[in-house]
């Protein structure tokens, strides 16, 4: 091409190589490239296979899943009354209601959570165990309620309703890229492929106009009608306005704590033992306690140990390295048993606090060190800039270093989360029966269950994976969404 | 205390700018006096007994080799860098370490960095509004149309919902010379403002600098751009050394500069 150019005219660039796509390509090349690294892939093949296929085996056939069915609740809130499930029942409902309006205000970032969250729900609401009709009801409650908080708060648009057509057009992109893609050079395996995703695609995008056609929702009058009264009803609401939102999580946490704990005195919440509050309840409730709490205290710490006054630096340096050089399981205890013996002997501190305090410490004294990190990782020029435009020391800090510095440790935040979420099963230490607690005692407490611990664990190891999952899919979310690395 | 003494209101201070800049340069009044100023860095002498006087309005090229001292000085002016001896007076307020004179001091003089130093996690506007909100509690909306007149001024007004990140250099710095104005300071500081930039947007930003100088603000400005030195300098000074060398018209310091030094510099860079 460049050749029949003129002379003078700059040549159009190169077009990039040519890509060694398909998948008997990539794996030529990256797993049978040479005679050893085929018998190792031959090998370690089997291995996998073999493995894969007893652990399938043992899930389907073998595993006696009674030990986690008709002992749900104990998992779930310990040995909260029965009579009074409905309260923390509720308190789910709340916390979906604020996931669905934050989900109505940020959309995208809170989105796949929240969706998540639904499934997931719907999923255990509907499975086969022992709960009573009401709570099952309640449970697929929180998928609506999920719902409910999106249409307070989203801004539809008529025109992005129906998701038919967004599928379909995706899927026709895709089979047209397919079809560009000239099958007669593939070797034939690609080639097979190639052709059976195209009859595949062709029967979607079937599918998909088929259905478009069909719902074509915003011709529809009451369609219409309804989105126009949601929109308007959003507006009323004004629920995504930052101070509104910030409210509405404070009252409905507080809502959700007060109902699970109790109150004195009001009928229908007797309070709680705090000692009966166990299983992923109380593992949430301490690591919701201790990610909020530390926030802040980390934060105070990290400012006090950049302070210049020396007594405050010196205070938040020794708490921070005391903190940190000792175990959480240590803590925990001394928290227990050490620490009474200093208290006047009628004071009576609950277990519960206790070990929520002492984890948020335990907590924040990490940190403070990661906020501490974050905020040197701030070019010295940000403070000189904002000094220089006559800003004073303090909002130097919390308008340009400190939301930078927060900023870049998103990531680390959300570790130090998930870490402190599962250290919370670490409470058995002083008699809660967390999670875990709760599966060693159902284990070693029935006779029948005795052999069923592959269970037990199998499932507490997935509910733990779930939520820490979760937290690291949201923090992927809020990361691209405040575009870390990019700006 | 001396901060009570200063006008504050833009229309007050206008209307001053405007009867000064009728003035012929000798007779208006030194907004800036440096007397015997010394800086160290721990036992390096930076800055060496530099004493300069700027009238209001004028314009000031400061120049010299790199670790001469001139960056330093400039950062003096704002107490960016605290001065050990000597004294520094910005228009009637001597710089202590009072915290009144240095907020007043700060709220005058405004600063423009080599690496623009614009806040990354904040839009263009807010970059622009958030010190005339927080400092001079501005209400949000006039310090919005402010900000949107001055990014039209430096020829950006498209760009006021954007992050810096997504600007060019030239763009950015014009954006930075758009902050420092916000706060309608008195004194304009420059600190090698296109030293980091592409030599396609060095002129961008030069062209801000020319109209600022034109509307009558009094500029310090450390640069090696010796064609705007040339055009729109009223004096130039020379530093090498910490020591503030020579100092005269650009016409004097391109034709005939009194000092040796100054000449060997000025047949290196031109």
């Amino acid at each position: 091409m460049s050749a029949a150019a003129p002379a003078q005219a700059m040549p159009p660039p190169p077009p990039p190589p040519a890509m060694t796509v398909g998948l008997v390509g990539w794996l030529r090349a990256n797993l049978f490239s040479s005679r050893v690294n085929s018998a190792l892939t031959v090998v370690l093949g089997a291995v996998l296979l073999w493995a894969l296929v007893s652990l399938v085996g043992w899930l389907l056939f073998a595993a006696d899943w009674a030990v986690v069915t008709t002992r749900t609740p104990l998992y779930l809130v310990g040995l909260y009354p029965a009579a009074e499930y409905w309260r923390p029942q509720a308190a789910l409902l709340l916390v979906c209601l604020l996931l669905g309006v934050t989900w109505g205000r940020w959309g995208r970032a809170a989105r796949g959570f929240a969706l998540g969250l639904g499934v997931v729900l719907l999923v255990v609401g509907l499975l086969p165990h022992g709960m009573q009709p009401l709570n099952r009801a309640l449970l697929l409650l929180n998928t609506a309620a999920l719902g409910l908080g999106y249409l307070l708060t989203a801004r539809l648009t008529l025109g992005r309703l129906p998701v038919f057509r967004r599928v379909a057009a995706a899927l026709h992109a895709r089979a047209a890229r397919l079809y560009l893609r000239r099958p007669n050079r593939l070797p034939p395996a690609a080639w097979l492929t190639v052709q059976a995703s195209r009859l595949l695609n062709a029967g979607a995008v079937g599918l998909g106009y088929l259905l478009t056609a069909w719902l074509a929702l915003e011709r529809r009058p009451w369609v219409r009608r309804a989105a126009a009264m949601q929109n308007a009803l959003a507006a009323r609401l004004a629920l995504g306005r930052p101070k509104r939102l910030a409210a509405l999580a404070i009252v409905s946490v507080i809502a959700a704590l007060l109902l699970i704990r109790g109150i004195e005195g009001v009928p229908g919440l007797t309070p709680v033992n705090t000692q009966d509050i166990g299983g992923l309840l109380l593992n949430l409730l301490l690591a919701l306690f201790g990610i909020v709490m530390s926030m802040p205290l980390g934060i105070a710490l990290a400012l006090g140990r950049r302070s210049n006054l020396p007594v405050v630096k010196m205070v938040c340096v020794g708490f921070i390295e005391l903190v940190r050089g000792v175990p959480l399981i240590t803590l925990l205890f001394m928290s227990r048993h050490i620490l009474p013996l200093t208290f006047p002997a009628n004071i009576h501190v609950d277990a519960l606090y206790l070990s929520a305090i002492t984890i948020t410490l335990f907590s924040s004294a990490y940190m403070a060190e990661n906020v501490r990190g974050g905020m040197a990782a701030v070019s010295e020029g940000q403070v000189e800039a904002a000094r220089a435009l006559g800003l004073r020391g303090w909002q130097t800090t919390l308008l340009v270093t400190l939301p930078q510095g927060l900023r870049n440790i998103i990531p680390a935040i959300v570790g130090q989360s998930i870490s402190l979420f599962k250290d919370t099963s670490l409470v058995f230490i002083i008699g809660m029966l967390d999670l875990v607690e709760m599966g060693r005692v159902t284990i070693q407490g029935n006779q029948e269950f005795l052999d069923n611990g592959r269970e037990v664990y199998v499932f507490i190891a997935l509910v733990f994976w779930v939520f820490t999952f979760s937290m690291s899919f949201v923090s992927r979310r809020i990361e691209r969404a405040l575009g870390v690395g990019r700006r | 205390m001396a901060a009570s003494n200063q006008s504050n209101g833009p229309g007050a201070q206008a209307l001053d700018m405007d009867a000064v800049t009728r003035l012929p340069l000798e007779q208006r009044d030194d907004i800036i006096v440096c007397e015997h100023v010394h800086k160290w860095f721990g036992d390096f002498c930076a800055v060496r007994d530099v004493s300069m006087r700027v009238k209001r309005g004028e314009v000031v090229v400061i120049f010299g080799p790199s670790g001469s001292g001139k960056s330093t000085f400039i950062r003096m002016i704002n107490r960016l860098e605290e001065h050990q001896t000597g004294a520094i007076v910005v228009d009637g307020i001597e710089m202590t370490n009072d915290v009144r004179n240095l907020d007043a001091i700060r709220r005058e003089v405004g600063m423009v960095f080599q690496q623009f130093n614009l806040f990354p996690h904040m839009t263009v506007l807010n970059n622009i509004t958030l010190a005339p909100q927080r400092v001079r509690h501005v209400p949000r909306q006039e310090a919005e149309a402010a900000a949107r007149q001055l990014l039209e001024r430096v020829g950006i007004p498209e760009q006021a919902d954007k992050y810096p990140a997504e600007l060019s250099g030239g763009q950015q710095q014009r954006v930075a010379i758009a902050r420092a104005l916000a706060m309608q300071p008195q004194i304009m500081l420059f600190d090698e403002p296109t030293s980091a930039l592409d030599p396609e947007m060095i002129k961008e930003v030069l062209d801000a600098m020319r109209e600022l100088a034109a509307t009558g603000m009094t500029m310090l400005c450390v640069t090696h751009e010796m064609g705007f030195a040339r055009e729109v300098a009223d004096r130039m000074a020379f530093f090498d050394e910490g020591m503030l060398v020579e100092i005269g018209s650009p016409g004097q310091m391109f034709s005939n500069p009194k000092e040796e030094r100054t000449r060997m510099f000025l047949d290196q860079i031109l």
